[in-house]
């Protein structure tokens, strides 16, 4: 029970505030966003599969390969449970809250249209940070920083900084794809197959879980895809070079162009409302 | 002032008219009912009105407003109970009220809202084990917490059970008297009785009559009498004109007849033969379902295009 009183209301004080009225006292986006990642962060833990996947993936397979840790392998590992994070969990999430009719209800609501899908990849791109930070911390954890099998990890003050920007933009850069990507998937049931058909051809190709060797066109081309500038740039700060900068930038660019990208597209198509099930009593069909 | 203005509004799908040139007026805290069958328009309709589609032709305007253009300040005097919405299941009542209200200039106090839509037990109970009543309330709970001046209800109450029904009835009929002007959509004529001021009937995307639910009843035509035979035995004694009223239980009569004076005199007449009290005999106007099926039925025989 609570403390509510559970007498109805018999009199209720009614105002007939202007529209201009109402427009000078609307609440601040800024705070109106703050509240919205808030919210989505609360719905993560509160779900905790999220979590429970982008964090424990990467865990069992850096325990499974115990003792042939090297800084690109760890780096490939925290940018697997990034990605899983930012793209397949998010995606299905997202996909499923707009299926439920969940999207609409707040699209109903006067939070700006922004607040929502900005929230929703901000508190994102945070827990996917977590999930890859832990990866790294993990294998500081098991193996120390120095491997038997390749280049030893180095993190310095400005490298820790360095790799927080890099998984940043790189959960960024997933999430705002995915953001877009679920406009095209129509259903709760095509969500994770869908997501997991682009993810994982895109993973194995840009050497997240094994190198590959790969014609020369391909190794190119995943220069120029959100996951390979990830590992290069994550490796480079765990394991930082004399005269290299810290975050390189070609890297940086690629993930902020995928961002700022996915975003873009997002906001042109990104879609509120369920899909109606075809020849369902009353339903009508859609404007194309 | 007049809250909502539609004017030769329609709306194809394609090639599918859904609404037909429909036309009128909702004035300031008006309560409307618009009614019909599955597929009629309405909440193509409302749809319209709420800004989540434009019309195909026509002009609508909702707080002097067009509602698909509709600003966030605008969208912040309506209030919205949708068909096709959820909420998320992991939040408490009282969370997911705080969440909404913070959306608002002015919102309700949680615990008005909560009060108003008959919520107060279950505040602290997550959404996810609510029933679908419960449910249904915190969807108006949601609808009302930013004080709206208009407020949308589609279908409030459809796959509710009677007491649940009742219940949502109870906390709109709150609201009503706070001078909100309510659009109601329902399939249920009893509900647009019990909680409407005027009556908008659509079949095949087109008004078919704008009315109050007394003009409803009163265009049903005859009223109806029934009567329930205190001994069923007596049934084989009733007159010719009688018996063939007599539903199939073989103890009620349920008649519809424009000559109610005759039917009562020759019910009075069997009464005294057979030494019966006429205890429970009802003399009654038409039903308002009957009206509402008639105006239906009419609509759909004058060259209604029948689909769904």
């Amino acid at each position: 029970m609570t403390d509510d009183t559970t007498t109805p209301a018999t009199a209720i004080p009614q105002t007939a505030p202007s529209g201009r009225a109402v427009a000078a006292r609307l609440p601040n986006p800024a705070r109106l966003l703050a509240a919205q990642i808030g919210y989505q962060i609360r719905q993560l833990l509160a779900s905790g599969r999220t979590l429970a996947i982008g964090i424990g993936l990467p865990v069992i397979l850096l325990i499974a390969s115990k003792g042939k840790g090297s800084a690109p392998n760890v780096a490939g590992y925290a940018a697997f449970g990034l990605t899983i994070t930012a793209w397949a969990s998010y995606g299905v999430r997202l996909v499923a809250a707009r299926e439920s009719g969940l999207l609409k209800r707040w699209r109903a609501s006067p939070l700006p249209r922004w607040c929502y899908f900005l929230g929703a990849i901000l508190a994102t791109t945070l827990t996917a940070v977590i999930a890859g930070g832990v990866a790294v911390g993990v294998a500081v954890l098991l193996w120390g920083t120095h491997f038997d099998a390749g280049p030893s990890i180095q993190l310095t003050g400005k490298g820790t900084a360095a790799i927080l920007i890099v998984f940043a933009l790189a959960a960024l850069a997933w999430a705002s794809a995915a953001t877009a990507v679920t406009s095209l998937i129509p259903s709760v049931e095509a969500a994770f197959p869908t997501l997991t058909l682009i993810y994982f051809p895109l993973v194995i190709i840009s050497g997240v879980l094994f190198s590959l060797n790969e014609p020369h066109w391909l190794s190119t081309l995943v220069t120029y895809l959100p996951a390979q500038p990830m590992i290069a740039a994550a490796t480079n700060a765990v394991h930082h070079g004399p005269g290299v900068p810290f975050i390189p930038g070609r890297d940086a660019a690629v993930l902020a162009a995928w961002a700022v990208g996915g975003l873009l597209v997002a906001i042109l198509v990104f879609r509120w409302e369920p899909h109606r099930p075809r020849g369902h009593a009353g339903t009508r069909p859609r404007p194309s | 002032m007049s809250a909502i203005v539609a004017e030769h509004v329609t709306k194809r799908f394609g090639g599918f008219e859904a609404v037909s040139d429909v036309s009128f007026e909702v004035p300031d805290g008006q309560f409307l009912a618009v009614l019909g069958p599955n597929g009629a328009g309405k909440t193509t309709t409302l749809e319209m009105l709420e800004g989540f589609s434009a019309p195909t032709s026509g002009t609508l305007q909702v707080l002097s407003a067009d509602p698909h253009r509709g600003s966030r300040a605008w969208r912040a005097r309506i209030g919205l109970v949708l068909q096709s919405t959820s909420l998320d299941p992991g939040l408490t009542v009282r969370d997911t009220l705080a969440l909404f209200a913070g959306l608002y200039p002015d919102p309700r106090p949680v615990s008005e809202a909560i009060e108003l839509a008959d919520l107060s037990a279950d505040a602290a109970t997550k959404v996810g084990v609510l029933s679908g009543g419960q449910r249904r309330r915190v969807d108006l709970a949601i609808g009302i917490i930013g004080r709206p001046e208009v407020l949308f209800l589609d279908e409030p109450t459809t796959a509710l059970d009677p007491e649940a029904r009742r219940r949502t009835w109870a906390a709109v009929e709150n609201l009503a008297t706070t001078g909100t002007t309510i659009v109601l959509t329902t399939h249920y004529i009893d509900e647009a009785d019990h909680l409407a001021q005027r009556i908008l009937v659509l079949t095949d995307g087109r008004i078919a009559t704008d009315t109050t639910p007394a003009q409803l009843r009163a265009q049903a035509g005859p009223a109806t009498i029934r009567y329930v035979l205190e001994d069923p035995g007596t049934a084989r004694a009733l007159p010719a004109r009688l018996a063939r009223h007599l539903e199939p239980d073989g103890r009620t009569l349920f008649i519809r007849s424009t000559d109610t004076p005759g039917v009562l005199r020759e019910l009075a007449d069997f009464a005294d033969r057979h030494r019966l009290g006429l205890a429970g005999l009802e003399v009654g106007p038409p039903s308002l379902e009957e009206a509402y099926l008639a105006v239906i039925d009419k609509q759909t025989r004058s060259g209604g295009a029948g689909h769904d």
